[in-house]
């Protein structure tokens, strides 16, 4: 340190700089006496290695505040060297707030050397500034009123430290000398307790081991105990003779800490030490439990706010703590924890052997609760980034043990309503793994077992001074073999005894988990048979949030075993608002049209999903827009002439009609481009290239059996080429040949014939087989003119027919006619699951029947019909408000239509520029 | 052939007795071992009373005369408690064998009760043991015996419960005794208890019922004579169909077989090939896969050879494969008619999508025919005008005229509302303009 100094104070004078060596110097030896004093200590706690850890946290706090101090220090010397007053001053602040802090951290009333001889030497400084007239003339006005200011500062901070200083300026060695004094004196002190708790040990008649692990509680002890503020050092006075200690004097000191908790003035983590004091003398296991729930209680409230998480180490110790507590009631059979009765007031004074139960207050279904959810607050807030998030996955096995253990307890003790909340817990920490990362998951169990064992006995070892509880309950989580039948054995408890939310949870972790291992079906039957669909809307948010999970996991799985409708049917709904980030909670998405208030903006962020627990947003577009696009490319191949009649996805069509806008097309940088260039291509029927362009997209990666996935994309997409070249080219062909096809599109001849066959069946294409031949033969159905105009006036006909009823109802008012409404059938997902078993159906079999009816009359006015449609579905909606919803209805297409016009303008104006 | 008997998934749905014709079936057609047939009849009849019945089986399975004595033993106490229920069950029983006796009961059940309380000292008790005596006599295998018990039991009984479980015994009598007209009576009794969900905790334990009440169903449905027709009616209702798909898709096959042979059930059929469809994860055999080749996949050849497996599957199914005999002759009159309406599928498919066929090569292939067979198959199909269609020999094709939709139906279908809305229209403000002056 000193050498530090040196080279950084040789420029100023020769005086001043003795005089700050030889207080650092004593600074230096102040913090070297520090480390002696906590290696002296180490000395003595040399059986176990145990106490080691502790000790350094306990220090590293202390000398931390010490090194900022120091620090600070350093900085007030700087700014003297430059005559700065304006940093002085706001030095001299810092070193009085971490004074305070010093204070708390050491427990100390004594205020550090360090402090005292920054004071001195500030005085002799400012002194030596004021009588030096001349520099302060010379000052800035800034620096002059910092000067000013810092004297008045001093004076009367001065005031309050004066002997102290006095005495330093007297000889600086005496003060070091007695700190050494104090130090020694304190030493001896934990020396003589020590030997005395040595004496109690033997007396217990314990083990040889046990014995040194006393000790080392004791030294644990004592360094806490120093850190004490004095009144408590009073207070724990009674607990020193460990003979003395009663159930009552421990009951009352539990008592008072207690009562303390939440008032102000009330240090958390005191609170907490307090406590786990309290833990090792209790008199009987069922009190050593009661204060355990306490310790747990208020390592709960660590953590002040709603939006932080609990620290990391109090979390730690905060599972030890639970897993002492099932030891004890896996020990001694005789305690039951309730949270319903009130218990009496000496109910703890039992003793283990008591005859008869022995109620405790507590809930550990709500602890473990609480537990796992600071668990998923921590993942939250840690960025994922970093390599704190990864240590912090790591403590997840532990998180799982304990809730395994609770659940046994309670399956045992047969509260199977309170061990099925817990297995929820369990089942949302593995739902979303797959089978490579659970296997990883066990793996990293297995490893951490050994060095995880010790560091748990480390843990649980100390308490262990009046009611010593060995290990009962195992502390390495077992898992079986296959995920699977982990969620299995879960979820089929939980559906046995949970509550209904429960049972919805499971049942959506359940889905997710089918639908990620492929189970397509499996997953669709337990969605559809449990109309999760039909009340999901009254569910909470965050179930709400795992049922978009579920459907979006349900949506990649059902395209990765190739069920293209059934994925966009999963999935379109996602992303009709576009706010899958949101639906998904990974990650805020900014709207446009709406500010969100600060509130709504926290309750956000607190409902976000942990990194690792993503779906990947990329390849859920790709699939989105893949499935989009092989619905409707054909689509809009066979509706040409009204392609705003029937659209499956008006998601994607606004994106395709963005690109097409476009001036010329630029290489495909992300999802969307890829997938627009792929519909370009496959438009034109063009499947090799569609195919190249969707397979260059990196997203695959991300499959586990990337290769069939590709190869049934292909399959698909030459189908739905196949399709699309058969609706768009028909008109140009009198008859195609099979061979032709099967060399165009590279498909074989049966599959050909079954695709062509069923578009035939389903009257999509006019057209037969030529058998002999082996062609497709087209029949025409064009209309002549007159039977065109014939329609058309029909089409007329009706229109006039209908606005007469729309104007007669207006008058009238009430909907007493029953008006011939076209259903369209919906293809919302949600809609349509909810008639179990014939959801898809719905979809593919009136689509063809609507082409269909359709086709008849495509080409008659077809804004007609437009405006139609919308009056239809306004009017349907409710019935009431016919008139207005009609009239609406109108407004709204003809502002589409102006829509288009303004849009056209603007791509023949981008037309232009080039031109 | 033995991978599509689904003995193993329909024999946990039937009652104990149930399953021995079926056992029978298969030892007939030789699918398994004797003695693997033997040993699980042994299994089957442990459980049950018959004690006498297993004891041969065991002498010829073993070819011993020696019988274990644990069946000795069993006997003897088959024996002791049917004769200790026979006792107690007794003066019930001669009071309703005695006719004059019988007269006086009358459809009020109550008055009956109290009748018999008062004037022969019959209590809840007796009747409780004749309940006891009639399945203990199920059990034996007297089912007449029991299928007289049972409804005489019903007529006096109070507990729902027990009333429901007699219908079950009575009805498994009757089809064992193969009375199949009676059986199908008890069956729709049966039926209506079923659906009514007031006799049931738990929607789980309704579909259970409903499952079982469809598999004792097969056994009358494929021997009524009109029980085809029946099969669908009960299958095909959204009811029983959620349940076949949930638990039992197994049963598809029968409702899959039931609809090809019975062609006049168009709308449902639709309905059908999607459920099969969607049910093919789940299940599926040479029968669901031809529906699913014809309507689905329309691959013509895969169906030709389904067809053929069919045979193979309908041979063996002991439901479906039941014989007539006829003098020397056996026949399967299911094989026939169901290899008939396949065939008619699979044409009226492929003429649906075909303009021109070539009947001497192609059709008669698919067809399992040959040339002049096909030719009069198809003459005859076209003469009852079930075939818009001609053959034009020279070239040896069948020609199929392309049906389009009429545009002048079409116009009358567009305007045909037109009239009838202005005529309410008109109407409704006649209406509206008089009781405007009403007032």
């Amino acid at each position: 340190m000193s050498s530090r100094f040196w080279t950084q104070g040789g420029s100023d004078s020769e005086e001043e700089e003795s005089d700050y060596e030889d207080e650092v110097e004593t600074g230096g030896a102040e913090a070297a006496n520090e480390t002696a004093g906590s290696r002296y200590l180490k000395g003595m706690a040399s059986d176990s290695d145990d106490s080691d850890g502790q000790k350094r946290v306990v220090r590293s706090a202390k000398d931390k505040r010490f090194e900022e101090m120091i620090a600070t220090v350093d900085q007030m010397k700087n700014a003297m060297k430059i005559n700065d007053w304006v940093s002085l001053q706001e030095s001299f602040d810092k070193i009085n707030k971490q004074l305070e802090k010093v204070m708390r951290v050491t427990e100390s009333v004594k205020v550090p050397s360090l402090y005292i001889k920054a004071l001195v030497m500030l005085e002799d400084f400012l002194n030596q500034a004021l009588s030096n007239k001349e520099a302060k003339k010379k000052m800035s006005s800034s620096n002059a009123k910092a000067l000013n200011s810092m004297k008045q500062k001093l004076k009367k901070n001065n005031k309050q430290y004066e002997d102290l200083i006095n005495k330093c300026r007297e000889n600086p060695e005496s003060e070091e000398e007695k700190d050494e004094d104090e130090e020694t004196e304190e030493d001896e002190d934990e020396e003589s307790e020590f030997e005395e708790d040595i004496v109690e040990g033997s007396d217990a008649d314990e083990e040889e081991e046990e014995e040194g692990e006393e000790e080392a509680d004791d030294v644990n002890d004592k360094g806490w105990e120093k850190k004490l503020s004095k009144k408590d050092k009073l207070i724990d006075k009674q607990f020193k003779n460990p003979g003395e200690i009663t159930w009552e004097t421990v009951n009352k000191k539990f008592k008072e800490v207690v009562a303390a908790r939440g008032r102000k003035g009330t240090g958390r983590f005191e609170q907490v030490e307090q406590l786990t004091f309290l833990t090792k003398v209790a008199k009987t296991p069922a009190q050593k439990l009661e204060i355990l729930f306490s310790v747990i209680s208020a390592q709960f409230d660590v953590n002040p706010g709603l939006s932080g998480h609990m620290p990391i180490n109090v979390w730690k110790k905060c599972v030890q703590n639970m897993l002492i507590v099932l030891d004890i009631l896996t020990q001694y059979h005789n305690i039951a924890v309730n949270d319903i009765i009130e218990p009496d007031e000496n109910e703890t004074q039992k003793p283990a052997d008591y005859n008869g139960t022995i109620r405790v207050w507590g809930n550990l279904v709500a602890f473990v609760e609480k537990i796992d959810t600071e668990f998923f607050k921590s993942l939250q807030s840690i960025d994922p980034h970093t390599r704190e998030y990864v240590e912090r996955l790591r403590d997840e096995p532990m998180l799982s043990v304990l809730a395994q253990d609770v659940q046994d307890y309670l399956e045992r003790v047969g509260e199977f309503k309170a061990a099925a909340k817990v297995a929820l817990r369990r089942v949302e920490l593995i739902y979303y793994k797959p089978q490579e990362v659970y296997d990883a998951m066990r793996k990293l169990v297995d490893q951490v077992g050994d060095g995880d064992e010790k560091a748990g006995e480390e843990e649980s070892r100390g308490p262990s001074a009046f009611i010593v509880v060995p290990e009962v309950v195992p502390r390495k989580p077992t898992f079986p073999e296959n995920s699977r039948t982990m969620m299995d054995m879960l979820v089929s408890l939980i559906y046995k005894y949970g509550d209904e939310r429960t049972k919805a949870r499971a049942m959506l972790c359940d889905i997710y988990h089918h639908a990620l291992l492929d189970e397509f079906s499996i997953a669709r039957d337990l969605l559809l048979m449990s109309h999760l669909q039909d009340n999901v809307q009254q569910m909470d948010v965050l179930s709400q949030i795992l049922f978009n999970r579920a459907m979006a996991q349900l949506g990649l799985c059902a395209f990765r075993v190739g069920l293209v409708a059934e994925g966009h049917s999963c999935l379109s709904e996602l992303y009709s608002g576009g706010r899958v980030k949101e639906l998904l909670a990974q990650g805020v998405s900014q709207s446009r049209y709406h500010e969100k208030t600060p509130e709504q903006e926290r309750l956000e962020r607190r409902r976000q999903m942990p990194y690792h627990m993503h779906i990947n947003l990329e390849l859920l577009e790709a699939v989105h827009l893949i499935c989009a696009m092989l619905l409707e490319a054909p689509n809009m191949a066979a509706n040409v002439h009204d392609a705003k009649h029937k659209v499956i996805s008006k998601t994607f069509r606004r994106l395709l009609e963005v690109s097409e806008r476009q001036t010329f097309p630029a290489p495909p940088e992300n999802v969307r481009d890829h997938v627009m260039a792929a519909t370009r291509a496959l438009m034109k029927g063009d499947f090799q290239n569609a195919f190249d362009v969707i397979n260059s997209l990196d997203v695959w990666k991300l499959l586990r059996n990337r290769e069939s996935v590709l190869e049934m994309l292909k399959a698909n997409i030459k189908e739905e080429a196949l399709r699309t070249y058969l609706f768009t080219y028909t008109s140009s062909y009198e008859s195609l040949s099979l061979d032709q096809l099967t060399k165009m599109f590279d498909l074989s001849e049966a599959q050909i014939h079954s695709i062509v066959s069923k578009m035939m069946i389903n009257e999509e294409l006019h057209a037969s087989w030529d058998q002999p031949t082996r062609c497709i033969v087209f029949h025409e159905i064009e209309h002549s003119r007159l039977q065109a105009l014939a329609f058309q006036l029909t089409e007329k006909l009706s229109v006039l027919a209908e606005s007469n009823e729309r104007a007669i109802e207006a008058r009238i008012g009430g909907g007493g006619l029953d008006l011939p409404l076209r259903r369209r059938d919906n293809q919302d997902f949600a809609m349509t699951g909810a008639a179990a078993g014939k959801w898809q159906d719905n979809l593919s079999y009136t689509q063809g029947r609507q082409v269909n009816i359709r086709l008849g009359y495509a080409g008659s006015g077809r804004t007609v019909v437009l405006g139609q449609s919308g009056g239809y579905s306004r009017n349907r909606s409710g019935q009431s408000r016919g008139a207005s919803g009609y009239s609406g209805g109108y407004r709204n297409s003809a502002a589409r239509g102006s829509q288009m016009d303004s849009s056209a303008r603007m791509v023949s104006l981008n037309k232009g520029v080039p031109v | 052939m033995a991978s599509y008997d689904l003995t193993q998934r329909i024999a946990p749905n039937l009652d104990r007795h149930l399953v021995f014709p079926i056992l029978e079936f298969l030892q007939e057609r030789q699918l398994y071992s004797d003695e693997q047939i033997l040993k699980s009849k042994i299994e089957l009849l442990n459980k049950t009373n018959m004690v006498d019945y297993a004891m041969d089986i065991h002498k010829s399975l073993y070819h011993t005369d020696d019988v274990p004595q644990d069946m000795v033993e069993r006997r003897a106490e088959v024996v002791a408690r049917l004769k200790a229920l026979e006792e107690a069950a007794a003066p019930l029983v001669s009071f309703l064998q005695n006719p004059s006796a019988v007269q006086e009961l009358r459809p009020d059940k109550h008055y009956n009760l109290q009748m018999l309380n008062d004037r022969y000292q019959i209590g809840p008790n007796q009747i409780e043991a004749l309940y006891q005596y009639a399945k203990f006599q199920f059990e034996c295998g007297n089912y007449s015996a029991a299928a007289d018990y049972l409804y005489q039991y019903r007529a006096l009984c109070t507990n729902s419960e027990r009333r429901l479980s007699a219908l079950w015994g009575k009805l498994a009598a009757e089809i064992l005794m193969q009375n199949w007209d009676i059986a199908h009576e008890e069956l729709n009794q049966l039926k209506e208890k079923v659906d009514d969900s007031k006799n049931f905790l738990s929607p789980l334990s309704q579909m259970q019922s409903r499952i079982w009440l469809m598999h004792w169903n097969l056994f009358i449905f494929f021997n009524h004579d009109n029980g085809r027709m029946q099969i669908i009616d009960l299958f095909n209702q959204d009811k029983y169909l959620n349940a076949i798909q949930t638990n039992a898709p197994h049963l598809l096959r029968y409702l899959a077989t039931a609809f090809i042979v019975n062609k006049r059930r168009r709308p449902q059929f639709k309905d059908f090939i999607k459920v099969i469809q969607q049910e093919q994860y789940s299940y599926k055999d040479p029968i669901t896969e031809f529906l699913a080749c014809v309507y689905v996949n329309y691959d013509f050849d895969g169906a030709q050879k389904k067809m053929r497996e069919c045979e193979e599957v309908i041979l063996n199914d002991p439901f479906l494969g039941k014989r007539l005999e006829e003098g020397n002759f056996s026949t399967v009159p299911l094989r026939d008619e169901f290899l008939e309406n396949a065939r008619l599928c699979i044409f009226e498919t492929y003429c649906r999508i075909h303009q021109r066929i070539d009947m001497g090569r192609v059709l008669a292939e698919k067809l399992n025919l040959n040339y002049e067979e096909a030719e009069r198959w198809i003459v005859n199909l076209i003469r009852s005008s079930k075939l818009d269609a001609k053959i034009d020999t020279k070239t040896g094709t069948v020609i199929i005229e392309p049906s389009h939709p009429n545009v002048y139906e079409q116009l009358i279908d567009h305007t045909k509302a037109l009239s009838g809305r202005t005529y309410k229209l008109v109407s409704q403000l006649m209406e509206h303009v008089q009781t405007q002056a009403a007032r």
